[in-house]
């Protein structure tokens, strides 16, 4: 079980986006806690996911047009630790050769 | 004062907007009410599936924003599937609907569904307009949504009581969007990766997708491959993006790509993606798609990534800046010499199709009817074996000239969409393919074609099946040919007379011959030729495979080239 934290404008369908992007995947959705955060609004999930699927929630949840902000937090598993927008991960080799 | 229909018609001037097409219904008669004199020119389909593709078939030829209206409830959710559509190909659309009035909402009224919710997950952006207020707000960022980034459908539904309100109006508004992560660019970095890259590479490969086309970065990826001078070859939305001539262009990649374009994927061991999204079509089975390739992926949308298989070096942004980019640094540096893989992956022995395939009669008829439509015309397929073989035949030099629904999948879309290019290219040859099955599901839109007078050329492959579903049935289900027999069809040149559009047909045995004979050549000019409507309806062996073929979840490596091996 892995726990993400969201931060978005509380446009209308906002949040709906955030939680499909997890049940089109049918993803359980056990914990889902939303609340204004300052200017904006914060989501917690709770789900039990993949290191691939993180991946692809991230960089679906950034696509949706009023979200600020996707973090992981305490988690039984390795948190998605990568960039976004991503950046080369597995090239640093050729990426340090080309600049020698 | 204006009316809150007036106020949305003056917001899509502003917006650029001159053409819609649509079906009106009680909720949206407002809108209707206002369209004269409004600069706003409507085109009424008979279906609303028939208004929204004939807006993506505008949006897609001509790249600026299609927009398609209907009513509540029935009418929007006849939308829906070609706003899925418009969502799996990146295509700009803003579609409007009515509501019932804001004090029934919620209620179950008459013709009142949630389409708000229906089309969340479909849309990029959406909104259920809550007060005449929020118009100018709402129309301003649909727009800028639908545009910006990698393209997609909006919908914007406006409850009629708004409609019909009226207020003071100060002018349409611009929408300022916030600053997002998502949309920082590639640093520069990426180019001396790339080039260290190549030179590490012996059997490099370019793979073009429709964010060629998107980004309007045609010349600088046209100049870009010049120079790389490496095996390349497109998707079925890259069709046309890399002249067909260049000697390094390997044709279609994927299920039913050449052999050549699969080869060469298959065994190459650095692959350049520009603006393609790399779905189960193109890759077959992810865990071998391109084997001992690493992966640089030039891509708009981060969430495009990784979703098949990982890349090894994403470079997020757009086309037009990332590959200029790129091949500033490439002219820094000298390659090696990539002649001798050239030369085995470009090879005639590599031959796209058998050449029993070739002679195939449907084939025939196609190259027959491809060799003869001028240079800058508009072919559309709709969703089948027809079209596979049109992409397969179709050798395009147009970025917006070949159109079909590659994502989704939805069969009825050309004959719509093809209306709506005709629209936008008045003066283009736009040469409609569809199968039997397709065909019959928008074929109300012969009436819109009638009523227009668009000189649309179409063209029927009647095979008397489901012609796709019916080939995986031979050849995965053991020829259990379950409920895809169109045998008892009805005759196309009949309702199309009936639609008082020219119709004739067209048999295999016209194909016998190669070249054809001087009637049958003389038959085919005078359809394309001609400046009304034409149906052709082309009788096709019912049998007829469309190959290369690989099978689903076999490796690109593993395509099926004929009959024979099928076995």
């Amino acid at each position: 079980m892995q726990t993400f934290h969201i931060r978005y404008r509380n446009t209308q369908g906002t949040l709906m986006r955030i939680l499909n992007a997890a049940s089109r995947r049918a993803l359980d959705l056990p914990m889902v806690q939303a609340e204004p955060s300052e200017h904006d609004h914060h989501v917690i999930l709770a789900l039990d996911v993949n290191q691939k699927q993180v991946g692809q929630l991230y960089r679906e949840w950034y696509a949706i047009a009023d979200v600020i902000k996707v973090a992981s937090g305490a988690a039984h598993a390795t948190p998605w630790a990568s960039a976004h927008p991503p950046t080369g991960v597995s090239i640093e080799p050729s990426r340090a050769a080309a600049r020698a | 004062m204006l009316k809150g229909a007036e106020i949305v018609l003056r917001c899509l001037r502003a917006e650029g907007v001159d053409l819609v097409f649509g079906y009106p219904g009680g909720a949206i008669m407002p809108l209707y009410d206002a369209l004269e004199g409004s600069g706003v020119r409507h085109i009424l389909t008979r279906h609303e599936q028939g208004a929204v593709f004939a807006a993506e078939g505008y949006a897609r030829v001509t790249g600026q924003v299609g927009v398609a209206m209907a009513t509540s409830g029935p009418g929007a959710t006849n939308l829906v599937t070609g706003i899925a559509d418009a969502k799996m190909d990146s295509v700009p659309l803003v579609c409007i609907t009515g509501q019932v009035r804001s004090a029934l909402i919620g209620t179950d009224a008459f013709q009142e569904t949630d389409v708000f919710g229906v089309t969340l997950s479909l849309t990029k952006w959406s909104r259920l307009v809550r007060t005449i207020d929020e118009i100018p707000d709402a129309i301003a960022e649909g727009f800028y949504w639908a545009r910006s980034g990698r393209p997609g459908p909006v919908v914007i539904d406006i409850p009629t009581d708004l409609l019909k309100a009226k207020k003071e109006f100060s002018g349409p508004v611009k929408f300022r969007p916030h600053a997002r992560p998502a949309d920082a660019k590639a640093d520069g970095g990426f180019t001396d990766t790339i080039v260290a890259l190549l030179k590490q590479s012996s059997k490099p490969v370019a793979l073009v997708g429709a964010g060629a086309k998107l980004s309007g970065a045609i010349p600088e990826l046209r100049r870009l491959l010049d120079e790389l001078n490496i095996p390349t070859f497109a998707t079925v939305h890259g069709l046309g993006a890399v002249p067909p001539q260049a000697p390094y262009y390997l044709g279609m990649v994927g299920m039913h790509g050449t052999r050549a374009a699969n080869m060469a994927l298959h065994e190459t061991d650095l692959l350049l993606v520009f603006g393609a999204r790399l779905d189960d079509r193109v890759t077959g089975d992810p865990t071998r798609f391109a084997p001992h390739a690493k992966i640089v992926h030039f891509e708009i949308d981060p969430a495009q990534l990784d979703r098949v298989r990982p890349c090894d070096l994403p470079v997020i942004g757009n086309l037009a800046d990332t590959i200029p980019a790129f091949h500033a640094e490439l002219r820094r540096h000298s390659l090696s010499d990539f002649s001798q893989w050239r030369s085995i992956a470009c090879g005639a022995e590599r031959a796209e199709l058998d050449p029993r395939g070739l002679a195939q009669p449907t084939i025939r008829f196609l190259d027959e009817l491809f060799s003869r439509v001028p240079q800058d015309s508009v072919v559309l397929a709709d969703v089948g074996q027809h079209q596979m073989w049109a992409a397969q035949r179709y050798r395009s030099s147009s970025p917006r000239g070949f159109i079909t629904s590659g994502g989704l999948g939805a069969m009825g879309f050309a004959l719509p969409a093809a209306i709506g290019v005709q629209l936008a290219k008045p003066d283009t040859c736009v040469l409609c393919v569809s199968g039997d099955g397709g065909f019959q599901m928008n074929i109300q839109e012969l009436a819109t074609v009638h009523r227009l007078g668009l000189p649309v050329k179409m063209v029927i492959i009647d095979n008397k099946y489901l012609g796709m579903v019916r080939q995986w049935q031979q050849l995965f289900y053991q020829r259990n040919y379950a409920e895809t027999d169109l045998s008892d069809n009805p005759d196309f040149v009949e309702i199309a007379k009936a639609y008082k559009i020219h119709s004739f047909r067209l048999n295999e045995d016209a194909m016998r011959e190669f070249p054809v004979s001087n009637e049958t050549g003389d038959q085919i000019d005078q359809f394309l030729r001609s400046p009304e409507p034409e149906l052709l309806v082309f009788d096709c062996a019912p049998e007829a495979n469309v190959f290369p073929m690989v099978p689903a979840g076999a490796a690109l490596s593993e395509m099926l080239l004929e009959e024979e091996q099928t076995q």
